[in-house]
């Protein structure tokens, strides 16, 4: 166990770092949100640099191209960093230039669709494979707050082929994995304003911060968003092991919508404005929620598995507390 | 970064494993602490085996008996040994903090008087903190210690004070200045639990036997040599120590055997159908799971050397939150049947873990300040 990044993984956040620093700051990402614009920009020189082949480099790996995944996200970047620097790569064994975006088969919104070259289709257990032509997608009107959407056309769902027996598996749970991620990144970047905001923001003469009533819920939303980044790099490193990417995707879904709504409700009129950021990470979640069946689903997903190696017998001990 | 046990830690698991099996008779699922004297003895026993094995002091430092063994495998030991009910007794505490903090603080007398004892297993400790008007506001504390010649005469009552039935020494603090700023004026007395003029008194509670007990202490002279550390500088000790208690335990992994009883129970009764009780499943395990990482990242931050931080108070909120999630499942699973006083419902401990080692919500106002830097109340 060691829960310290080592010197590759150090490097590689500090790199990922300067490039996101130089790519621009909130105001450039609400830019790109306003106009329901991708970061081609900053996808591109994080190609070029190699980020979306850390996943299946000799010497990295997945846990790398997560910490790298979680950065973007935390920084509230427009971009699909998730599924092309981790689903995608785990997935197929493959580097794409991409952008790559998810969708399930049943032709509802998916993010970032508009912009990809490639989809990767979670079609009931089957994982498809997607290479876009034009009328493929279809922008889907979202008010111009949180990820851009589109949908899938029926035609596209048919004609992608099917990748081989056993990856819609791999694919949920990579794809699990990624959410995970992308939405610890939103928690802590929505969290940070906030602790932000709370300090200047001064009401009956004293920073709203200071209030008990605020900190006490403060500090909850922190511990749920540590334990998302940890549940996430964990899957990561487990390569996505069914159990793990279910665990982070569940608790991620059951934990997003208290820390969007403390988040919004600490901000007060401000935080709904489209010139204040916090929109960038907090309207990101509902959708990060609602994927692959959301919290139902991954954590039915998950009791029935640990049901499976339960013995009714052996397993009956009440605990000693 | 790695989230696997090297060899050496799993190694170690199996040897602890092992060791379980050949110590404690099978199925063995905690003590029956309504006899002190046996769970007394059989505890000392258990904790004897331990230290011949070298394992009961592991992470001390060789200077005092120790290996100086990774912290990881303190957590280990933790995770083996809270989920079948602490066979150490209380002896866990002598070794996470009590040990530790006389190391820190202790006169060479002191060191070779208590450390010996405690890394021998076979001496029991109480912790003399809390008092009926200090609780979270533990500075508040009364219990005057008036310095007489050389000795401090004792006068005060501690309360809720565990382990006090199986105790040899007690960790008091005391008062030494009263008109010292609240966490200036605190002492250590390590006080030898047969000194005339103190009074145990049983306070009969329904989470557990022998968890409750009120200490009056009437003119108990206790020598001064027995100071821990400098007079009117025992708060600063005591922080230490009790951001090391807070995750001494593998609460966690309570959880996740309580987890299994609910899910065996769900399917023997059918309850395991019920697609609300599924999701249920599914995120208590996933709160249980976030509460080992985040304790694992305390253990981590010690493992490096770092002093202690918030994260303690991080990981100690979330087992909390884990715990009684988990205890509200077991309501809704177990049903009338876990009424039954030591059924897998019988979550009633549960509910206070938000209350030892500290209060959920002091736990929430050190994570406000110490990790989230917020501005002090005016």
């Amino acid at each position: 166990m060691d829960f310290t990044p080592n010197d590759i993984q150090r490097q590689a956040l500090d790199a990922v770092d300067r490039i996101l620093e130089r790519n621009g700051d909130t105001s450039h990402n609400k830019k790109l949100v306003e106009q329901v614009a991708y970061d081609h920009a900053l996808h591109d020189e994080l190609a070029g640099a190699g980020f979306f082949e850390l996943a299946v480099t000799e010497g990295a790996g997945p846990l790398d191209a997560a910490l790298v995944v979680e950065r973007i996200a935390e920084n509230a970047a427009v971009l699909a960093a998730a599924a092309t620097a981790l689903v995608f790569p785990m997935v197929t064994g493959e580097v794409a230039p991409g952008p790559i975006a998810l969708a399930n088969g049943q032709g509802t919104p998916f993010r970032l669709g508009q912009f990809a070259k490639t989809v990767l289709i979670l079609d009931g257990d089957v994982a498809k494979r997607l290479e876009v032509r034009p009328g493929d997608v279809e922008p889907v009107n979202n008010d111009r707050t949180g990820w851009p959407l589109a949908r899938l056309s029926s035609a596209a769902l048919q004609r992608a082929p099917a990748l081989g027996p056993g990856k819609g598996e791999e694919l949920r749970n990579w794809w699990r994995t990624g959410l995970t991620l992308e939405a610890a990144g939103a928690m802590k970047g929505a969290l940070r304003q906030t602790v932000g905001y709370v300090k200047d923001r001064v009401q009956f003469g004293r920073p709203i911060g200071s209030f008990q009533a605020i900190q006490h819920r403060l500090a909850h939303l922190t511990v749920s968003a540590e334990a998302a980044y940890w549940l996430g790099l964990e899957a990561a490193y487990r390569r996505a092991d069914p159990t793990a990417a279910a665990a982070g995707a569940a608790y991620v879904t059951a934990n997003a919508p208290l820390l969007l709504r403390e988040t919004q409700q600490m901000h007060g009129a401000i935080g709904f404005t489209r010139e204040y950021p916090l929109h960038l990470w907090t309207m990101r979640l509902p959708a990060l929620q609602r994927e692959l069946g959301g919290l139902t689903r991954h954590a039915r997903d998950l009791a029935q598995s640990l049901a499976a190696g339960i013995d009714t017998r052996a397993d009956a001990v009440a605990s000693q507390l | 970064m790695d989230f696997d046990w090297t060899e050496d830690d799993v190694a170690y698991r199996n040897d602890l494993k092992d060791f379980l099996r050949e110590q404690l008779p099978e199925g063995w699922n905690g003590y029956n602490k309504s006899d002190l004297a046996k769970y007394k003895r059989d505890s000392i026993a258990f904790s004897k085996a331990m230290a011949e094995r070298g394992w009961l002091t592991q992470n001390w430092p060789k200077e005092y008996g120790g290996q100086e063994a990774s912290p990881w495998r303190a957590a280990i030991l933790s995770e083996e040994l809270w989920p079948i009910g602490e066979p150490r007794g209380p002896q866990y505490m002598n070794v996470n903090w009590i040990g530790p903090a006389i190391m820190a603080a202790g006169t060479e007398e002191q060191k070779l008087y208590h450390l010996r004892r405690i890394s021998a297993g076979d001496v029991c400790w109480c912790q003399g903190f809390s008092e009926p008007d200090a609780g979270s506001d533990l500075p508040a504390m009364r219990t005057r210690a008036v310095r007489e010649g050389d000795d401090y005469i004792v006068n005060g009552t501690k309360i809720w004070t565990s382990h006090v039935g199986t105790a040899d020494f007690c960790f008091l603090l005391v008062k030494t200045d009263p008109s010292a700023p609240k966490r200036a004026g605190i002492s250590i007395l390590l006080t030898p639990m047969d000194t005339p003029g103190i009074e145990v008194r049983h306070i009969d509670g329904f989470v557990g036997e022998q968890a409750f007990h009120q200490l009056v202490f009437e003119d108990v002279r206790v020598p001064a040599a027995y100071r821990l550390g400098e007079e009117n500088r025992g708060w600063d000790i005591v922080r230490r120590a009790l951001s090391f208690e807070r995750v001494g335990a593998a609460h966690y992994e309570t959880g996740q055997k309580i987890l299994r009883s609910i899910i065996a129970e769900a399917k023997r009764n059918g309850a395991i159908d019920d697609p609300e009780i599924q999701t249920r499943i599914g995120e208590v395990y996933a709160a249980l799971e976030a509460a080992r990482l985040l304790t694992y990242k305390v253990v981590d931050l010690r493992a490096h050397g770092s002093p202690p931080t918030a994260d303690s108070n991080l990981s100690r909120v979330a087992q909390t939150t884990a715990l009684r999630m988990a205890g509200e499942l077991a309501h809704a699973v177990f049903g009338e049947e876990g009424l039954v006083a030591g059924s897998g419902g019988d979550i009633r401990r549960v509910l206070s873990f938000g209350v030892a080692a500290g209060t959920t919500e002091m736990q929430l106002d050190q994570i406000a300040s110490n990790f989230l830097a917020l501005p002090t109340k005016v």
